[in-house]
């Protein structure tokens, strides 16, 4: 059983579809490509799942791309105070040395 | 001039607000479960967390309040939080520069009982190939007080150690004359049958408590734990009764392990442990190692039975705690304790960078060292990844730096593994690379096909909303968490 699904490579990298597909792969394996502006998701279902649950299964992927997007806009913002934060937390352990 | 500012004092007029690091994970179709670095949680709809993350949330709605109480924003009105939340931070990694605690002395492999699902035990009368000697013994107790922790806590287990019990009183007695400024305390981990006043006596004279076996109801327990004669069971109750006669009533705890003849009877194995005093208990799976793994006990029932074994458990407990009757689950609490606290608790399945070895560590009765207690029972199955020397030829830094240790360490801290790192709940967690090893042959496996993430997720997710359903879960949870801490 396979499926396709095509996202916008102008709205989603192919890192948040890469870890979406990752968080699905106890469910489906993916073959991920990309075109100038698309990625293309071709998916693979062993044979003993049913077309009801490959709905379900789409659906949650569909929505873990999503959330995946929303990860990537909140660690571009936090990434600095959140090193600053653990450069903080460890500056007296001695284990953070100087490069 | 008023003694309070104006409620337009606290509005933020322009919306503007910066995101400190945190995380998320779906609940359900509508709420989401978001954390912070230092595990602080909140619950909010999917929709209040995308305007949150585009900058599109109104000051004055109740969540943007909480999420600025909770330190996952910084506004005009808060600056201080990236300073609270390091402090939170350093407080909750204080424990990685005590380095390791706890040492596991495996005084005999010898034991008189034959548990079918046990990892470690030998049924044989050869003192001289399964018993510790004092040579060995002379060499762990320098390693462990090497240790840069001033606490030192020395466990010993078997087989059953009691069958070794003079090297015990050697081991303490060495321990205590060598000690210097560290403060050391002692735990026999034995199944009580072979419990003595002459023992107890000198558990007494140098504070040594007792951590026992208790499965649940006679049937159970003697099912679980066959010896000679089938008394197991009224061996323990009697001994857990000798302990607390000569020791107090705290001085012994009581472990369950659970196996099939467990499922469906969550209820009758707590009434034991409350007709017998017990505070709480610790509903554990069955561990993939050793002789369960051998004997099919493991596969006898799989990670969702389990779940349903716990649930019930911890639902029947709450039950109990709201007729007055304080009793706890030591796995809930642990996990309430990083979820409510700075404090970490030091479990080692639930640590990340991963317990092994330097949460805990073991001195096999041969010489051999291993990170962890599972470690040495992958051992017994022919599986020597993480042997880490022996006490006789090795140096401390020859063990502590071997990359047997440090290459698991390292390759499962879950800050830098795929899913967990983006994972709302990592902060609760912990990597267990010894499982994972056992399970999947690799430190971190795929953590969607992950048996011990799948198990522990879901736990999470059900603490989280449980809490959320009824504000005496809250209290009573939060209740938990103290007292582990």
């Amino acid at each position: 059983m396979e499926a396709n699904l095509i996202f916008d490579a102008n709205i989603y990298s192919i890192d948040a579809i890469k870890k979406a597909c990752y968080r699905n792969i106890n469910r489906f394996a993916v073959n991920i490509s990309k075109e100038e502006d698309t990625i293309n998701c071709n998916i693979t279902f062993k044979n003993t799942v049913t077309e009801s649950q490959i709905k379900i299964y789409l659906d949650d992927f569909m929505k873990e791309v999503l959330d995946q997007d929303l990860r990537e806009s909140i660690k571009k913002e936090t990434e600095g105070v959140r090193n600053l934060i653990l450069a903080h937390t460890f500056s007296k352990t001695g284990l953070i040395k100087d490069e | 001039m008023s003694k309070f500012q104006p409620i337009e004092f606290y509005k933020n007029k322009k919306n503007e607000y910066s995101l400190l690091p945190f995380r998320f994970e779906p609940l359900s179709e509508v709420n989401y479960a978001v954390t912070n670095l230092v595990g602080e949680h909140l619950i909010i709809p999917r929709e209040t967390l995308e305007d949150f993350v585009k900058h599109k949330l109104d000051s004055s709605s109740p969540h943007y309040i909480n999420l600025r109480a909770k330190h996952f924003l910084v506004d005009d009105k808060t600056q201080i939080a990236k300073e609270l939340l390091s402090i939170k931070l350093k407080t909750k990694y204080r424990v990685l520069s005590e380095f390791t605690g706890l040492h596991i002395f495996v005084v005999s492999l010898r034991c008189e009982h034959s548990c079918p699902y046990c990892q470690v035990s030998r049924q044989s009368d050869d003192k001289i190939k399964f018993d510790m000697s004092t040579d060995i013994a002379d060499k762990s107790i320098d390693l462990a007080l090497r240790s840069p922790s001033k606490n030192i806590k020395i466990e010993f287990q078997g087989g059953e150690p009691l069958l070794n019990f003079p090297l015990i009183k050697y081991i303490v007695n060495a321990a205590k004359s060598k000690q210097k400024e560290k403060n050391l305390s002692f735990v026999i981990a034995t199944n009580l049958a072979l419990i003595t006043e002459e023992i107890l006596l000198f558990c007494k004279q140098h504070g040594i408590l007792i951590s026992t076996s208790l499965d649940g109801p006679k049937d159970i327990h003697n099912l679980n734990r066959p010896r000679p004669g089938g008394n197991s069971y009224e061996k323990a109750v009697e001994g857990i009764q000798m302990v607390r006669a000569h020791l107090g009533i705290d001085a012994v705890s009581a472990l369950m392990t659970t196996t099939k003849n467990s499922l469906g009877r969550v209820k009758e194995i707590i009434d034991e442990y409350l007709k017998f005093s017990f505070t709480g208990i610790f509903l554990r799976p069955l561990s993939p190692y050793g002789f369960a793994l051998k004997t099919k006990t493991y596969s006898a029932y799989d990670a969702n039975k389990w779940h349903d074994f716990y649930l019930e458990g911890l639902e029947y407990i709450i039950d109990l705690n709201k007729t007055g009757v304080k009793f706890r689950e030591y796995y809930t609490s642990t996990i309430l304790t990083k979820i409510f606290t700075s404090q970490e608790p030091g479990y080692v399945d639930l640590m990340s960078p991963s317990g092994i070895g330097i949460g805990a560590i073991v001195y096999n009765y041969d010489g051999l060292v291993y990170a962890s207690d599972e470690s040495r029972m992958l051992a017994e199955m022919g599986d020597t990844s993480f042997e880490l020397g022996n006490v006789l030829t090795n140096s401390y830094e020859d063990i502590f730096l071997n990359p047997k240790l440090l290459d698991p360490i390292e390759e499962s801290f879950a800050f830098s593994v795929p899913m967990c790192n983006d994972c709302a709940f990592e902060t609760y967690c912990g990597a267990d690379p010894v499982f994972h090893h056992a399970i999947y042959k690799d430190f971190v496996g795929r953590k969607p096909e992950s048996e011990f993430c799948n198990r522990n997720m879901k736990i999470f997710k059900y603490l989280i909303e449980r809490m959320d359903s009824e504000p005496y879960i809250k209290r009573l949870f939060m209740s938990w968490a103290q007292s582990n801490a």
